[in-house]
């Protein structure tokens, strides 16, 4: 492992993207930067240089984008952001629950792009050489984890079982996207991943304790049509 | 498979003519003989130019009935009896007086010539029977064609009243691309039609000549097919055949009025094929107007970005020393926000081109409306920095069967509209309404507002209010949120706001009910 200089695999078949992203990468928080141009190539790279975090664009002239994240998943735990073309929600929510950690369609801005490799990189670190998070803190939300209290602004919330659960679930992905389905596997068990109107209604709900305008949430954002993700850095 | 009782509704005329005549004889005969038995008490009294007339009498009523053959028999044999019976020397055909001799003859021109005009009357009227008969089934084809929009329409019509008309079994061959004719199928291929002789029909269609020739009306043609081809103004159309069996052959009137049929037929095809040839014809010059206000409006709105782009970075490509730092740093905020405009406007055609394909099942799911705001907002979060914007929900938990993806775009697109045409730190209100049936949304800004004649334009595809305007895109925002808000089955309208300014009112139909879901009420249970 490169824990001084993380390794991040950029897999997209456009040159001039490649260049771009390889460009801008290498420049920040001391990333190297390695580039496949086809699927075949990107597995083997990531066999070969193990990578910290691996971008995938869906789109591979070789190889569905969704079999190559069913193909790296079966290895390794590796970070993954995939980046979309299709701006098709069902694309990106099947990646997903194959495995991939957050999504990007294009275009996206760059300042993005770091924001969501930062949150998956800290969630790596933390993960393997942390010890487990007690605390989760943003803006005003504090959950304490051990403790199983949440209070905003210092003041206490209440939760029901099932909005805790559903926070906590948000708080092991903080910063990246969840899917319905994984939301409802992680809180509701495997039983229902056909009801996503329930983690819409209870979503709702835990939006009106802990925000202050449900209306324009700052911490439980919506992802319209593949998810939620949760705030972790203002 | 003919009926005989279809075949006898046109063959009693001439089974019934022998006998007719036969009675009419008898008539000729009993007529004089019935004038005679009631002559016979009179003939002291009266005298026998009077009898005379009685028996003019029956010679007349003769003549009126059975026509000139039974009326000059009656005539002659009232003047036999007459001469026998009434005229002096009673009892012998001797007739003394001369008078008697010339009303024998005014009886016998008084039959002929009531006769003649009897049956001149009587033929005009059968003309006038048949005439008027054939008038009212062509009426009634006619008027059964005149509602037919589709050619299949036009052909059932024409197999249903030549079968109920001729009593045979008939269609029409339609010829394919290549002129080839072929059996048609389903319902135009009634019961009862034997094999085709598709030969002989494409002889008939390519000829232009009905086949085989006698067309029915000789004995060559017993227990065939008959092919007529259907001439239109533009060559043959296709070809009629009519099966006919061994029993029967078409009479000439039969023949006279099938031909009428067919040029009804005819011109009946000729009209819908000209209709369908309209309406295509209408939708490519509609298809070819939008793909040109189509091409117009990309070319327009993609090159004027498109050559910020080219020629800022060509510049600092090729002149990159000459340039200072700001100069530099200008050409390239112009290359980024030019690239974000087309990326946007490319966005917005790919969206209209994708829900004008048809191809957008909505993906309805239960999202509570709050939900579906706010990721809109959260999505113009940057545009929105500077105004006040003010959300006021009956109720931002309530469930609506939306796709939140397309109901999003909607509000993004309403408000990006918002931000671009109302001045700047203007608020913006959300509001919704909510009704047992019927979500109303309204966007409300305080811009210049809409003028009225505009107001229903303005969801048309490339419509701009000012089509000049530098912030303008390339109108296609609400055509898209029209799209989509039809899509729901809902309805989108702009109406003038009290006060200055303009709403967009949203209304989306509620049908279905949302989904029962056990809640939750203990309180979280820490250790």
């Amino acid at each position: 492992m490169t824990e001084t200089r993380p390794a991040i695999l950029v897999i997209e078949d456009d040159p001039h993207l490649r260049m771009f992203l390889s460009t801008c990468l290498s420049g920040q928080d001391g990333w190297s930067v390695i580039t496949a141009e086809t699927g075949t190539e990107g597995l083997a790279s990531a066999r070969s240089a193990k990578p910290a975090l691996v971008i995938l664009d869906l789109g591979l002239p070789d190889m569905d984008g969704v079999e190559v994240v069913d193909r790296l998943r079966k290895r390794t735990g590796v970070p993954l952001i995939i980046l979309s073309a299709r701006n098709h929600e069902n694309d990106i929510t099947q990646a997903l629950d194959a495995g991939a950690d957050d999504y990007l369609t294009k275009p996206f801005s760059t300042a993005e792009l770091v924001a969501r490799i930062r949150a998956l990189l800290r969630r790596a670190s933390q993960r393997s050489w942390g010890p487990p998070r007690d605390v989760f803190q943003v803006g005003d939300l504090k959950v304490e984890l051990t403790r199983r209290k949440v209070s905003l602004e210092d003041r206490e919330i209440h939760l029901t079982p099932i909005e805790y659960r559903l926070l906590t679930a948000l708080i092991s992905h903080a910063g990246s996207v969840v899917t319905h389905r994984q939301l409802l596997n992680e809180v509701w068990g495997p039983g229902h991943t056909e009801h996503s109107h329930y983690v819409r209604i209870y979503m709702g709900q835990l939006r009106h304790k802990i925000e202050a305008d449900p209306a324009r949430p700052r911490y439980l954002l919506t992802e319209p049509g593949v998810g939620y993700r949760l705030c972790d850095d203002e | 498979m003919v009926s005989a009782t279809s075949t006898s509704s046109h063959a009693p005329t001439s089974l019934h003519r022998p006998y007719r005549r036969a009675v009419g004889y008898f008539w000729g005969l009993a007529a004089p003989t019935l004038c005679t038995l009631i002559n016979w008490p009179l003939r002291g009294q009266i005298s026998p130019a009077n009898i005379l007339m009685i028996y003019l009498l029956g010679v007349f009523f003769v003549a009126i009935r059975f026509g000139r053959g039974p009326s000059i028999l009656a005539s002659l044999q009232s003047a036999g009896t007459f001469a026998f019976f009434v005229a002096p020397p009673i009892f012998s055909f001797a007739v003394s007086d001369t008078e008697h001799l010339i009303g024998l003859a005014v009886m016998l021109i008084v039959a002929v010539v009531t006769s003649s005009l009897m049956d001149a009357l009587r033929s005009q009227a059968a003309v006038a029977a048949q005439g008027e008969q054939r008038a009212s089934t062509l009426y009634r084809l006619s008027k059964e064609l005149a509602g037919t929009r589709q050619e299949a329409d036009v052909i059932a019509a024409g197999i249903k009243h030549i079968y109920s008309e001729f009593g045979l079994p008939n269609t029409l061959l339609v010829p394919d691309g290549q002129a080839r004719l072929h059996c048609p199928e389903g319902d135009l291929w009634p019961p009862g039609m034997p094999d085709l002789d598709l030969a002989l029909a494409q002889q008939a269609f390519d000829q232009g000549q009905p086949q085989p020739p006698g067309g029915g009306t000789d004995t060559n043609s017993v227990g065939t097919s008959l092919y007529w081809p259907l001439v239109g103004s533009e060559g043959v159309l296709g070809v009629w055949v009519m099966a006919l069996p061994a029993h029967r052959r078409l009479s000439p009137e039969e023949r006279t009025l099938l031909d009428l049929f067919l040029h009804q037929i005819v011109q009946s095809l000729e009209r819908v094929r000209a209709a369908e040839q309209a309406r295509c014809t209408a939708i490519r010059i509609e298809a070819e107007t939008l793909r040109n206000s189509l091409l117009s409006a990309i070319s327009h709105d993609l090159r004027t970005p498109l050559s910020t782009i080219v020629g800022a970075s060509g510049t600092l490509v090729e002149g990159d020393e000459h340039l200072d730092a700001e100069h530099r740093q200008k050409l390239i905020r112009a290359i980024h926000e030019d690239a974000k405009r087309m990326s946007d406007l490319t966005h917005k055609i790919l969206d209209m081109a994708r829900l004008e394909a048809g191809k957008v099942a909505l993906n309805r799911q239960w999202y509570a409306l709050e939900e579906i705001i706010g990721s809109a907002l959260r999505r113009m979060r940057k545009q929105l920095e500077n105004r006040p914007v003010t959300v006021d929900l009956d109720n931002g938990l309530t469930l609506v069967h939306v796709d939140a993806v397309l109901m999003q775009q909607v509000l993004v697109n309403l408000l990006e509209n918002a931000v671009k045409y109302t001045p700047e730190a203007s608020p913006i209100e959300i509001t919704a309404e909510l009704s047992p049936k019927l979500l109303t949304l309204s966007i409300a800004d305080r811009g210049p507002g809409i003028p009225e004649k505009f107001r229903h334009q303005i969801f048309d595809k490339f419509f701009r209010v000012y089509p000049e305007a530098p912030q303008g895109g390339a109108g296609l925002g609400l055509a898209i949120c029209r799209a989509i808000i039809s899509a729901h089955g809902g309805d989108i309208r702009v109406e003038p706001r009290a006060g200055g300014g303009s709403v967009f009112r949203l209304e989306l139909p509620l049908t279905e009910t949302p989904p029962d879901i056990e809640l939750e009420n203990e309180a979280l249970s820490r250790p």
